[in-house]
């Protein structure tokens, strides 16, 4: 028998989920087929549904915006507040899963189950995001590249829950290639750009880049030293394959069913050249 | 257990339901409402799909006791009894129904679709299949159902 809550405030989930064999319920695209398959076996579920300050997308003073954890993919993928940079997080929205997953999932359920194969924690670890977490102890912020840590693995401790995510400006435009076997699976290799290049002056010359990759690994992968290293210069053909290269050097991937180890490393530059020239031709 | 009430196509049912039984299995085995069918019962083939306030769904991913402030429609409710909708009329007459397990779900589906973009390309129609399985493989006739609904 599971006890199933549906609390009016923010304190009395908190409250609620201090108990470690509780679990809070958003979107449930994950929760509930782990508990159709018995994968978890909670004694109490926490329904966030009526938690109004858990909902909606704002728009900060200084240009950072401000996810509420239960602001559903297709809300974000809709959204017009991401300016720049920020796009990147309307471009991946569109591409996770199908469009009732979409629906209904939300982006802190997701960073919460912490799946290194899901497409938020590539894209957040490329935009410096900072999520935030709550529990009856108190707040915290944590950098999403300090956040996924690895297979399902998160820095959530017991009877904490993740409120929202903030996204800082950002220059440029994103762009997301996701490689999957079939519409609506998890990627087989992902790759979030953040990229500014100059158009004018000197043009492809690039002024800023974030790059992550996603699914080759236990947690997503993004190495600053590439991304300094291609600042300031030509962003070519060449030079956005050789990062693609220094990352696949620090890819991790498994053999499962969305391919081999080596067949993962061996696509990834590639897909990571493609995103980045798709950032300067779009 | 738990008491609910649901609003299930228009009306109120009382049900008694555990904190993880999901929408899905109240449908079929307490209203008896078997239109929607447990294909895959993790979130991936759509044959359960139902709408949640007017928005696609899967009730094999809702748990009952969180829908008592949703409005559901099963495939029972999308039309008047005895009635087919024009777009359950269009997939008959495309020969759009070969085993007709999926058809259910891809009729919610295409409900949705056709409800916030009543003139979808086909591009449109194939994106808001993708989380539909149909295992005859009978796409290309009920693509072309929904196309012959929406553009005559």
């Amino acid at each position: 028998m599971v006890g199933f809550h549906k609390p009016a405030t923010l304190a009395e989930a908190l409250a609620l989920l201090a108990d470690e064999d509780a679990r809070p319920l958003s979107g449930g695209q994950t929760l509930v087929p782990m508990l159709n398959q018995g994968v978890v076996q909670p004694s109490l579920i926490v329904s966030l549904g009526r938690l109004r300050e858990l909902r909606g997308i704002t728009r900060l003073a200084g240009g950072a915006v401000r996810i509420g954890a239960m602001a559903t993919h297709a809300e974000i993928a809709t959204s017009t507040l991401f300016e720049a940079g920020q796009t990147l997080m309307p471009r991946t929205a569109v591409q996770i899963a199908d469009p009732a997953v979409r629906a209904a999932g939300t982006i802190g359920g997701s960073c919460a189950f912490g799946d290194p194969t899901a497409d938020w924690p590539v894209t957040l670890c490329a935009c410096g995001a900072l999520i935030e977490l709550a529990s009856a102890a108190g707040r915290r912020e944590v950098p999403a590249t300090d956040f996924f840590q690895h297979y399902l693995q998160t820095e959530l401790q017991t009877g904490e829950l993740v409120t929202a995510v903030t996204i800082p400006p950002l220059a440029g435009r994103g762009v997301y290639r996701k490689f999957a076997r079939v519409y609506g699976d998890n990627a087989t290799v992902s790759v979030a750009v953040i990229l500014d290049v100059d158009v004018a002056v000197e043009a492809g010359r690039c002024r800023f880049v974030r790059l992550a990759v996603g699914s080759v690994g236990p947690r997503p992968i993004r190495l600053t030293a590439v991304e300094d290293s291609l600042v300031g210069r030509m962003l070519d053909a060449a030079a956005a394959e050789a990062a693609g290269a220094a990352l696949a050097a620090e890819a991790d991937p498994l053999d499962d069913l969305r391919g081999s180890a080596a067949y993962k490393r061996r696509i990834l530059p590639r897909l990571v050249q493609r995103t980045l020239l798709e950032g300067i031709n779009p | 257990m738990i008491d609910i009430t649901l609003k299930v196509n228009g009306s109120e049912q009382a049900c008694r339901v555990d904190g993880m039984t999901t929408l899905l299995t109240v449908l079929r085995e307490q209203l008896l409402l078997t239109g929607s069918k447990r294909g895959c019962d993790y979130g991936i083939c759509g044959a359960c799909s139902v709408l949640a306030d007017g928005r696609l769904a899967r009730s094999c991913l809702l748990l009952a006791a969180d829908c008592e402030d949703r409005a559901i429609t099963t495939i029972e409710g999308v039309a008047e009894p005895d009635r087919l909708t024009d777009l359950q009329q269009a997939l008959v007459d495309a020969g759009a129904v070969q085993c007709g397990f999926c058809t259910p779900g891809i009729v919610l589906a295409l409900e949705a679709l056709l409800d916030v973009d009543p003139k979808p390309d086909e591009t449109a129609v194939r994106t808001a299949l993708g989380g539909n399985l149909c295992r005859c493989s009978g796409y290309g006739a009920i693509v072309d159902a929904a196309l012959k609904v929406a553009h005559g």
